[in-house]
């Protein structure tokens, strides 16, 4: 396209043309967020919106913007800004718009017009076509505003005209009876107006740019930004909700002050002291019982984090074991490559296949009965695989200059990996368990079948296992009935809590507020290893760097 | 790192049928080459295959101790593969296999019995990258005797009065001046060592190889990776070390061959060595045409 513009290294002032197209993409952004914001019923479909109906004023929106980015395309192709658009908009562009419009030609065609299956399938197909060719055989410019301004002003209609109305709905005929399926206007509108916001909003991008490599470049960043926004938005709502939620019934009853809390003894070599918390947290301090107000879930956080640490304890030492087999002394080929498929597959695995597994032969052996160490080995089985992957990671991602400096150096290979690899390779195992304590910390599942005794346990009945270390002079010599007897967690509970409703025995009144608030606490126990995690990943990586 | 290449073999081929018997000629000339005092390195015949290529052919050279020797030649000849084969590096690579005799001091160390660990302190190596730890710069220097067992600095040695800290003070402090950069990091031998500039990485790893205490220092490159400035303190040590260490150098640069070392051993495509001898006459009055056109620049 040489000579077609005045080509500059330095682009001049700003024009109305970029104002305006600046503004739009910025608007395109907002009814974005207000389309997801709608989803989760933040903004009411059937409320209002700024002085008018919320669809009315989306509507409004929308068929304003489509008309802008139209507007873009034709100054543009008229040459009244200068740009540099190429010579078509692309068969990815294409593509896209014909599959967007024959949707809408298909839907328009059989249920508004009733023209049946055969009309809708012309239909579609007919409005794809036209859609295709219109982006693909013009200019860019014009190829990827036109189609994108029409979509958008279309929707707009829609609202506008009240074609969908806050208590539109729709239900398909062709599903049997039995299996009915409606769509409301509360749940399509807002995807609606996502969808011709997002693009809209990459059709102004590329104007903006002045179409070309610089145009797409905009395009494309706005797309990305857009769904990197709102991927952290929605995690961000799915946090707050069970925070919200969970809020109340967790802080219920606490107290502050002197000698209010639960007594601990301290005990050490005969000696022992008794402390009085400061603090007294109903919720996280009591266990079930009729004879306090509050429920709380102290055994089965007890229980939690009791099976998380025996799970580590028992998986990261073998895996990282048979990772330095895998990748420092076993030669690569054949077998590490099913090594490697097998650990993938087995981290693959349902959960409830390990539970069955431990259920199978893990409960039989250890008591007659479900206990914390079957639920501690069958969760430490389903950490080991993911533990063997980043380990072996990161164990290959340390550079191969240490190992050769180290033998050349005569240092033996066991003592390279283990003062080399190994501490060069620890943040990224420590990564991998992080991940993996968060999966197994939330499971179900397995603790169905090996570990769930009573869902509501009292205080006094918490799994006291550093207590109860007994040592004998037969085999095998520490026994601990604590470890061997069935006990309860965070999720089990929820499980139970939720879907059993075994809660009202217990003494929970609010069936619904309890579930909500052991999600919260449970939330709240991964994290606190998380952070444990990221501590200890810190500390070996400032053994490493020179910080 | 792959040492031969296809392309440079099949080069290698076609010049042979024409300077071939020269060159066998020049061979038998050099084979006297003979140097005043003792051999420390004796390599007789040295052939390596990495599978297919054959990466080193019937070399021998001797060489002789506390001199610096410079390997030159084009890439992909095979320097690096005779150096590596010179301390066992080699063995690491699976794929190599290395026929002939190499002895240290009238000892082979290609034979059954052979103790690695004390042949790789005997003949320590240098990297063509730094390749320090991410460690202290004390740890570095002490890694190869703490894992040698001849310094103790442990939580055990420290509680049962075993502690050699003094000993390991004194070896950083040696090693470092030795490798001329004790100046530089004497006041931060706590930080790591990744926090170095990339000159005063390689001249901490030459300090690392020496608190070893070898007698022979391999260095494959060791400056090609590093600004003029810290190229220069790298050759200064070199000629420095000489004095005590016999220095075995492979370098691409025919300038610092010239500067540095007492004898040059040139390599040309297909893992032949073509000519050895002292480094004035190697750069002035070459034997062999292809060495010459080599050494001037309109080969290679």
């Amino acid at each position: 396209m040489a000579g077609a513009t005045d080509s500059s290294v330095v682009r001049g002032d700003t024009s109305t043309y970029e104002t305006v197209a600046a503004v739009t993409v910025g608007l395109a952004a907002v009814l974005f967020f207000l389309g997801l914001a709608a989803t989760v019923e933040l903004v009411s479909i059937t409320g209002t919106l700024a002085g008018l109906p919320t669809l009315t004023t989306l509507g409004l929106l929308l068929v304003c913007m489509g008309l802008a980015v139209a507007g873009f395309g034709l100054v543009s192709y008229r040459g009244i800004f200068p740009t540099d658009p190429r010579a078509s908009a692309g068969l990815v562009a294409a593509g896209l718009f014909a599959g967007l419009w024959g949707l809408i030609g298909a839907l328009v065609f059989t249920e508004t017009l009733g023209l049946g299956l055969l009309g809708g399938l012309g239909g579609g197909l007919g409005l794809g076509a036209v859609a295709f060719f219109a982006t693909a055989l013009p200019r860019e410019d014009v190829g990827s505003t036109l189609p994108a301004g029409a979509l958008a002003a279309f929707f707009g209609l829609v609202f506008l005209l009240g074609i969908v109305g806050p208590e539109w709905s729709w239900s398909p005929a062709n599903f049997p009876d039995s299996q009915s399926v409606t769509f409301f206007a509360r749940s399509v509108a807002p995807f609606a107006v996502m969808a011709s916001s997002l693009v809209v909003g990459w059709a102004a991008a590329k104007a903006y740019g002045g179409f070309g490599a610089r145009g797409r470049h905009l395009g494309a960043y706005l797309l990305v930004y857009l769904n990197a926004v709102a991927i952290i938005a929605i995690l961000v709502a799915l946090v707050a909700f069970v925070v919200f939620k969970g809020f109340g019934p967790v802080t219920e009853g606490i107290e502050v002050g002197l000698g209010v809390g639960p007594t601990t003894t301290i005990g050490l070599l005969g000696f022992s002291v008794d402390v009085v918390w400061p603090v007294f947290w109903p919720f996280l301090m009591n266990g079930a019982s009729l004879f306090t107000d509050i429920t709380g879930v102290f055994p089965a956080i007890v229980g939690t984090a009791w099976l998380v640490v025996g799970a580590v304890v028992l998986a990261v030492p073998l895996g990282v074991g048979a990772a330095i087999f895998l990748t420092e002394y076993a030669e690569q080929g054949r077998f590490t490559n099913v090594v490697e498929v097998a650990t993938n597959a087995l981290w693959s695995t349902p959960s409830i296949v390990f539970g069955l597994f431990g259920a199978a032969f893990l409960v039989p052996r250890f008591a007659p009965q479900k206990s914390l160490i079957a639920g501690m080995i069958t969760l430490g089985f389903m950490l080991l695989p993911l533990v063997v992957i980043t380990a072996r990671e990161a164990m290959i991602a340390v550079p191969d200059e240490y190992r050769d400096a180290s033998a050349a150096l005569g240092v033996s290979r066991w003592q390279t990996i283990r003062s080399v690899v190994l501490p060069a390779a620890m943040p990224g195992v420590v990564t991998g368990v992080i991940l993996g304590v968060g999966r197994i910390a939330g499971e179900t599942a397995p603790l169905l079948l090996t570990m769930g005794g009573g869902s509501f346990v009292e205080a006094g009945r918490r799994a006291k296992v550093l207590g109860n270390f007994q040592l004998s002079l037969s085999p095998p010599f520490v026994t601990n009935p604590e470890l061997t007897q069935a006990t309860t967690a965070l999720p089990y509970q929820l499980w139970q809590v939720v879907l059993t409703g075994t809660g009202q025995t217990a003494g929970v009144d609010d069936v619904t507020a309890f579930g909500w608030g052991t999600a919260l606490v449970l939330l709240g126990v991964v994290l606190a290893f998380y952070a444990v995690g990221i501590a200890t990943r810190q500390y070996f990586r400032s053994k490493l760097t020179y910080e | 790192m792959s040492e031969t290449e296809p392309q440079a073999e099949s080069t290698a081929r076609s010049s042979e049928t024409t300077t071939g018997e020269t060159d066998e000629r020049i061979r038998e000339e050099w084979s006297d080459y003979s140097f005043e005092g003792e051999a420390k390195l004796a390599v007789e015949d040295l052939d390596v295959h990495y599978g297919d290529d054959h990466a080193l052919k019937g070399v021998s050279m001797d060489i002789p101790e506390e001199s610096v020797t410079a390997l030159i030649g084009p890439s992909g000849c095979g320097k690096s593969t005779y150096l590596r084969c010179l301390n066992r590096m080699n063995d690491r690579i699976k794929a190599a296999s290395i026929d002939g005799s190499v002895q240290l001091d009238g000892e082979e160390i290609y034979q059954d019995g052979v103790d690695l660990v004390e042949l790789r302190k005997e003949v320590g190596m240098v990297f063509q990258a730094p390749n320090p730890f991410p460690k202290s710069i004390r740890d570095n220097i002490t890694y190869g005797p703490r894992k040698h067992g001849d310094l103790d600095t442990g939580l055990l040695a420290r509680l049962t009065g075993r502690d050699d800290s003094d000993d390991a003070d004194a070896l950083v402090q040696r090693a470092l001046e030795q490798a001329a950069i004790w100046d530089e990091v004497e006041d931060r031998l706590d930080d790591n060592a990744m926090g170095l500039s990339g000159g005063q990485q390689q001249r901490l790893c030459i300090a690392r190889c020496l608190a070893v205490d070898p007698d022979v220092i391999l260095m494959d490159e060791p400056a090609s990776a590093l600004d003029p400035v810290a190229t220069s303190k790298i050759e200064d040590l070199i000629e420095e070390l000489a004095e005590d260490y016999t220095v075995v150098v492979v370098t691409h640069n025919m300038q610092q061959a010239a500067r540095i070392s007492d004898q040059t051993a040139v390599f040309l495509t297909g893992g032949e060595l073509v000519e050895y001898d002292d480094t004035e006459k190697i750069f002035e009055n070459p034997e062999s045409q292809r060495v010459e056109d080599y050494v001037t620049g309109k080969f290679g």
